[in-house]
């Protein structure tokens, strides 16, 4: 019950803070699919303001990707610059998570229970991180230099409301695109428009955890 | 078409079925025999590879996880946690890792102690199980010690080898391990050629197996407690060959692999080309009875016909001709057959003259003991008959009246003396020279010879009456019969020979036929003591003593008897 109180009071102080700058604010649907038209999820879409960099407000509690049953949840979470993140361990079992990213490398030793510290993603671009113990665990941080952005959910679909009106770039991303998908666009105010956008996935190539052992067998 | 059974032919073609019959029976087992020896070879030697294949793919299997185990142990991480509290459910959860990335089927964590740490599996292995296996790694010297062996974990059979997970010193095992499940085994059967297999407990039940249930179950059922021969079991209808290898799981349960293949299977394309010498064998069979057959008629009608031909000759038909031409021994058979009916119908021939000009038994001694100058002293009675007053009828008669009347008189007398068992020795002219106890001897010769001539006389008594009808003088007739001691045998030269007697006696005989024109004598017939002494006392007759003569070149004379039969008595 916590973190997801914590997650919506984040997600709800993201929106107070760019809500007031927005004199005349319009909004974008966008809607991720692949070449074959089937909508894809966990595509993280954000629009870049082309005429200045915004301004950005990170949370003041940190996002939090906590590790249950062995995996990590959510799979994709996309912050702005400046956001920490706290990686608390739901399991019984110890976790060690690290990041080879480059915008942010960090390791946080065999720990059970909250993250002994969070971590601050002051750069932006992409950072994978996994577990030193357990192959298949893996996640995705994509820390964005922009406040307007949204997670596709399971039907391709991502909202960005309140976006100021001008001229921005759109940018899709998914943990399986080569390299994001961007177009630049106009968005009036009060404006609302739906963007498709189609991506081609590379093969999944996440390490599957094994069945239970002891399954099988002739009996 | 099946000829009778005593016949030539059926005999032959009976001989020739049952020979090549023989032989083709014979030729179809030997390559049955072979072809199921060949058969068996193969598969033993197969069932062999497969079990050194079996062998060598779980010893690489072994070495591959061995070598991963070894690596994956020190991962940091993982030795930090052995190092450390040692957190059973943390370091399960990375044994799984391990698991995955070794393509394993099983990873446990095993104390130096032989304690385990903690599994992937939910259910713990054996002890046992565990602590041999890291006490014989611990007994490898090498730097990187190992071991392997099987174990069951949950009543399923896994291969297992050890790895050191060293920091640097040596902290704990980890062991990893893969099924012998039924993928495997398929796996394994196709690696090999089309062998089955079936992994079998201690307990007889079916661990893996590429066969349907029922055949595997009769394979765990039969399955041996030491085996390593090539054993044949009964699954369903066909037989397999099975052979059985031990899975060694030290002291703990051990387990089986039987390897085993059809040899229904095997066999099926020798059989076929067995079924094809059958049918091969068959004609061939067909073709002999055939050319027996043919071989047997050539051969036997020739023969039927000989026989048919020697009852033609049997018939005594000499002129019908035998026609069997032939170049080969049944020819020259026929050709013998011809000579022999020349022969044969030349001595009828010769036998039909003799019986015209001697006597029947003469002419049968003849044949009997050949035309020899032999000769025999023996006892004969010797009978002369003489035509009285032939002279006179000669004169008054044309020739051939003559002749007609004097063979018709001989023909009576013969006839007469033929009758009681006389043999005429020859005619002289109008006399009749006649012999009993010659050739043949008869005890009765003498009586016989008396008979004949009361019979002779009788016979001309009844010519003459014959005779005055046709208004013809009577015929008188004189007979002298003596009984001696005469040299019998063929008398003559080799050109011309006659069975006759010579000696004084056949003169005296003479002399008593000529006595009987003497009217004081008033007989036909003179016999001699002599006679009458060998005829003892006949019977119907009444001799007359008519005192002693005195013969020509005999000293003593001889006492003769006049013979007539008994008054009233005729003969
Ligand atoms: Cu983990």
């Amino acid at each position: 019950m916590k973190p997801v109180l914590l997650t919506a009071l984040a997600a709800l102080l993201c929106c107070a803070t760019t809500l007031p700058a927005a004199t005349a604010a319009g909004s974008v649907r966008v809607e991720v699919n692949d070449p074959k038209g089937a909508p894809v999820a966990d595509a993280v879409a954000s629009l870049m303001p082309l005429a200045a960099a915004p301004e950005l407000t990170p949370p003041a509690e940190p996002v939090q990707i906590s590790q249950q049953d062995e995996e990590f949840s959510p799979y994709v979470t996309a912050i702005v610059v400046g956001t920490r993140v706290d990686f608390p361990n739901r399991d019984k079992v110890q976790h060690h998570v690290y990041s080879l990213s480059k915008p942010k490398r960090f390791d946080i030793p065999l720990y059970k229970g909250e993250s002994p510290e969070s971590v601050l993603f002051d750069r932006p671009g992409v950072v994978t991180i996994g577990c030193n113990l357990h192959d298949w665990m893996s996640a995705h941080i994509v820390v964005l230099g922009t406040p307007y952005f949204a997670k596709s959910g399971s039907d391709g679909r991502a909202s960005l409301a309140t976006v100021p009106a001008g001229r921005y770039r759109l940018e899709v991303w998914h943990p399986r695109v080569a390299a994001p998908v961007t177009r630049e666009l106009d968005i009036a105010a009060s404006g609302t428009g739906t963007q498709v956008v189609s991506v081609t996935l590379r093969p999944d190539r996440r390490i599957r955890r094994a069945p239970e052992s002891g399954a099988g067998g002739y009996k | 078409m099946i000829p009778r059974l005593h016949s030539f032919g059926a005999k032959l073609l009976l001989l020739f079925v049952l020979v090549v019959a023989a032989a083709q029976f014979a030729t179809w087992f030997i390559v049955a025999r072979a072809n199921h020896a060949q058969a068996r070879d193969l598969i033993e030697r197969d069932l062999q590879a497969a079990a050194t294949a079996f062998a060598r793919v779980v010893e690489d299997r072994n070495a591959l996880l061995a070598a991963g185990a070894a690596t994956v142990a020190r991962d940091p991480v993982f030795i930090s946690l052995i190092a450390g509290e040692q957190d059973a459910a943390t370091i399960a959860s990375m044994l799984r890792s391990f698991q995955l990335r070794m393509a394993a089927d099983v990873a446990l964590a095993v104390g130096l102690d032989g304690r385990l740490l903690a599994s992937t599996h939910p259910a713990a292995p054996a002890d046992e199980i565990v602590r041999q296996l890291v006490e014989r790694a611990d007994q490898d010297p090498s730097p990187n010690p190992t071991a392997n062996g099987y174990g069951y974990i949950d009543g399923v059979l896994y291969s297992l080898v050890v790895a050191p997970a060293r920091g640097p010193d040596i902290l704990a095992w980890l062991v990893l391990g893969f099924r012998i499940d039924p993928p495997f085994a398929q796996r394994l059967k196709e690696q090999t050629s089309g062998i089955d297999l079936t992994f079998v407990d201690d307990r007889h039940h079916v661990l893996a197996t590429t066969l349907a249930e029922p055949a595997a179950r009769a394979v765990a059922a039969a399955s041996p407690a030491a085996p390593d021969r090539v054993r044949e079991l009964p699954i369903g209808d066909e037989t397999a060959l099975v052979l059985t290898r031990l899975l060694d799981g030290g002291a703990t349960r051990h387990a089986s692999l039987a390897l085993q293949y059809s040899l229904d299977e095997k066999l099926r394309p020798a059989r076929a080309t067995e079924r094809t010498l059958l049918v091969v064998a068959s004609g061939s069979l067909l073709v002999a009875m055939l050319l027996s057959r043919g071989f047997a008629r050539r051969l036997s009608r020739p023969i039927e016909q000989l026989a048919a031909h020697t009852r033609v000759i049997a018939a005594g038909d000499y002129e019908t001709p035998l026609t069997l031409r032939r170049s080969d021994e049944l020819g020259r058979l026929a050709e013998a057959f011809r000579t022999m009916t020349t022969g044969l119908a030349e001595r009828d021939r010769v036998r039909d003259l003799l019986d015209k000009n001697v006597s029947p038994e003469v002419a049968t001694q003849l044949l009997r003991e050949g035309a020899a100058l032999g000769g025999e002293e023996r006892e004969v009675t010797i009978l002369f008959a003489d035509l009285r007053g032939f002279t006179t009828l000669s004169e008054n008669l044309a020739p051939r009246e003559l002749l007609t009347l004097l063979n018709r008189y001989l023909e009576r007398m013969s006839a007469e003396i033929e009758r009681h068992g006389g043999v005429i020795d020859k005619f002289i002219g109008d006399a009749i020279m006649a012999l009993f106890g010659a050739p043949v001897t008869q005890s009765d010769a003498a009586s016989r010879a008396i008979a004949a001539a009361l019979a002779m006389e009788g016979a001309l008594a009844g010519l003459n009456r014959e005779l005055g009808a046709e208004g013809r003088p009577p015929l008188a007739i004189g007979i002298g019969i003596n009984t001696a001691r005469v040299v019998a045998g063929n008398i003559g030269s080799h050109r011309r020979l006659n069975y006759s007697v010579i000696g004084d006696g056949v003169n005296v005989a003479a002399r008593l036929q000529s006595l009987t024109r003497h009217p004081e004598h008033a007989t036909n017939i003179i016999a001699s003591a002599a006679t009458l002494a060998a005829a003892g006392a006949p019977a119907g007759i009444a001799p007359r003593p008519l005192g002693r003569v005195t013969v020509k070149g005999r000293a003593e004379p001889v006492e003769i008897f006049a013979i007539s039969p008994l008054s009233g008595v005729e003969v």
